[in-house]
């Protein structure tokens, strides 16, 4: 049996999906649990053609409510699971993903985000953020990571299990449907060369021994009978992650910390804002800036507050009706920054409009 | 900034615009350039209209989407009518001129407009399954975004096991690339 399907440094044209599937492979996953949905399912297809040369497995259930728990059973298991899914897909998954916040299980869960509500569009949208971020009945003590380019799905899916095994918290990949589907190139590699040391997975049941004799029992809860003793386990919680939030915050800026005018986007919506803010400098207009939070979820929430404190007006671009503004707004709250929108539910934006935009507020 | 050549492809699902999009990009990719291809689809298993995005350029490339395409190819009335809003006074504008019904819909602020006799050509001089690999060649000739030779090194790629049963199908391929190169270099 093979024992890698990426050794040195690999340029690829293919579908973001499939890059996922690489990636996770790399990552040295074990299994993934799934149930089809547009525009994921690629991610399944091509998982289940190289999971098996590669000692893997697969499991399709027989909706998302179970893919999720079964990814939670896998973790419990010691392996390294995740699964992915979409739109209606991950309203479902909120139930599982909000029992591995209360029990710190680190999945892994890709979304590729589709039009809502409900059915809507096969296609794309940005609509995922709120459910992504904060779903399920919880307080959102989660790590989401909002990639922009097929670079970042394969980076950031490697990135994202580490995350989850090191820090305890469901993890997320945030992508959507344009990302999903489109071809482009990127660079795989094997991470052990670049020096990125892979997080083992330990099981959490069914550890060798005999529970209170050679080893302590594993107690998992998620089920409380007192007010009190819930609050001590949620504010724990609560506390155990505020304390990683330094380690896990991620974003990218381009001249933000100087700007007059700074365009705000995530995923792949900053690629039009980066473009959109290099083509102005490049014009010559000096004070625009551009800022992508990369975690949605912790978000960079003092270097946000900086920019709105100095900057005097933030343009936020978002394919959805004001969820990305939503977090910003909480963010930079008490500051009197001027906010400027360009908000387009499950529609693309170019960087012809952020610059049409730019020129109209500036 | 470095110039991005944006191409539409649009038809009916089948017609083949995404293969022949994903061997533009391909080709485009191999020859070193940036490449992002895009397909477009609605929740429809058969039938509807099919677009694909595709931008070339020398450095890498924003948002996948674009609003004006430097070429926009419509290949049934509905997707004249679909790809009109992709227009705009750089555009040129390619479309089969067998398609019927479509003269008050064609785009008006277009730089140029050329009606190519694809389907006809197609039928009579080649195959009809070849529509697709001739219109690809009218889309190198007029954008200039890879080579001819690139395209057919990329077409080998795809279609190469297929090729290796039924030579003569090379040469179709071949010579509807070339014809549908032909067909806009005559207008």
């Amino acid at each position: 049996m093979a024992n890698k399907p990426i050794t040195g440094e690999q340029r690829v044209f293919m579908t973001g999906n499939e890059v996922i599937a690489y990636a996770a492979v790399m990552a040295e996953a074990d299994i993934m649990y799934g149930y089809p949905i547009t525009p994921q399912n690629e991610i399944m297809h091509y998982w289940t053609r190289l999971a098996p040369k590669y000692g893997k497995k697969f499991l399709q259930t027989e909706d998302e409510l179970s893919a999720g728990f079964t990814t939670i059973g896998g973790v419990l298991a010691g392996r390294k699971a995740f699964t992915a899914t979409a739109g209606p897909g991950n309203t479902l998954m909120q139930e599982p993903m909000s029992m591995a916040e209360m029990m710190r299980i680190p999945t892994l869960l890709i979304v590729q985000q589709r039009g809502g509500p409900s059915t809507a569009t096969v296609i794309y949208s940005q609509q995922e953020v709120t459910m992504t971020t904060y779903g399920g009945n919880g307080e959102g003590f989660r790590i989401v990571y909002s990639t922009s380019s097929h670079q970042d799905l394969y980076d950031y899916v490697i990135k994202g299990f580490n995350t989850a095994w090191k820090y305890r918290f469901p993890t997320f990949i945030l992508g959507d449907g344009y990302q999903a589907k489109m071809r482009e190139a990127c660079v795989m590699y094997d991470p052990a060369e670049r020096g990125i040391e892979l997080v083992k997975p330990t099981p959490y049941m069914g550890a060798p021994g005999t529970p209170g004799v050679d080893r302590k029992p594993s107690h998992m809860r998620n089920t409380y009978n007192t007010e009190e003793e819930l609050y001590e386990v949620v504010m724990n919680l609560a506390k155990a992650y505020e304390a990683i939030i330094p380690e896990v915050v991620e974003f990218e800026e381009l001249n933000a910390f100087e700007a007059d005018t700074v365009i705000i986007a995530h995923g792949v919506v900053s690629r039009a804002a980066k473009g959109a803010v290099k083509e102005l400098l490049a014009e010559g207009e000096k004070k625009v800036g551009y800022f992508r939070p990369i975690t949605l979820r912790p978000l960079a929430v003092n270097e946000l507050r900086e920019i709105a404190q100095r900057a005097k007006k933030l343009i936020i671009a978002e394919s959805s009706y004001g969820q990305l503004l939503k977090q910003i707004k909480e963010a930079i709250y008490g500051t009197d920054v001027e906010i400027h929108t360009i908000l387009k539910p499950g529609v693309g934006i170019t960087q012809e409009e952020i610059v049409a935009k730019y020129h109209e507020v500036k | 900034m470095a110039k991005v050549v944006k191409i539409a492809l649009a038809g009916e699902g089948g017609q083949g615009v995404q293969s022949v999009a994903e061997i533009i990009a391909e080709a485009a990719n191999e020859e070193g350039k940036e490449a992002i291809y895009i397909p477009n689809f609605g929740v429809e298993q058969r039938g509807g209209v099919s677009i694909a995005f595709i931008q070339i350029s020398d450095e890498p490339i924003g948002s996948p989407k674009f609003e004006k395409g430097d070429i926009v190819v419509a290949l049934s009335d509905r997707a004249v009518r679909r790809t009109r809003q992709y227009v705009g006074e750089n555009t040129v504008f390619v479309y089969d001129s067998s398609i019927e019904g479509i003269e008050k819909d064609l785009p008006t602020n277009a730089k140029k407009i050329l009606a190519i006799p694809a389907l006809e050509v197609s039928k009579k001089e080649l195959h009809p399954r070849v529509f697709n690999v001739l219109i690809m060649g009218a889309v190198l000739e007029a954008t200039g975004v890879v080579t001819i030779e690139q395209a057919k090194k990329a077409i080998e790629k795809k279609l190469g096991y297929k090729f290796e049963k039924d030579p003569s199908l090379r040469e179709l391929n071949y010579k509807a690339i070339d014809r549908g190169a032909s067909l806009v270099r005559e207008q």
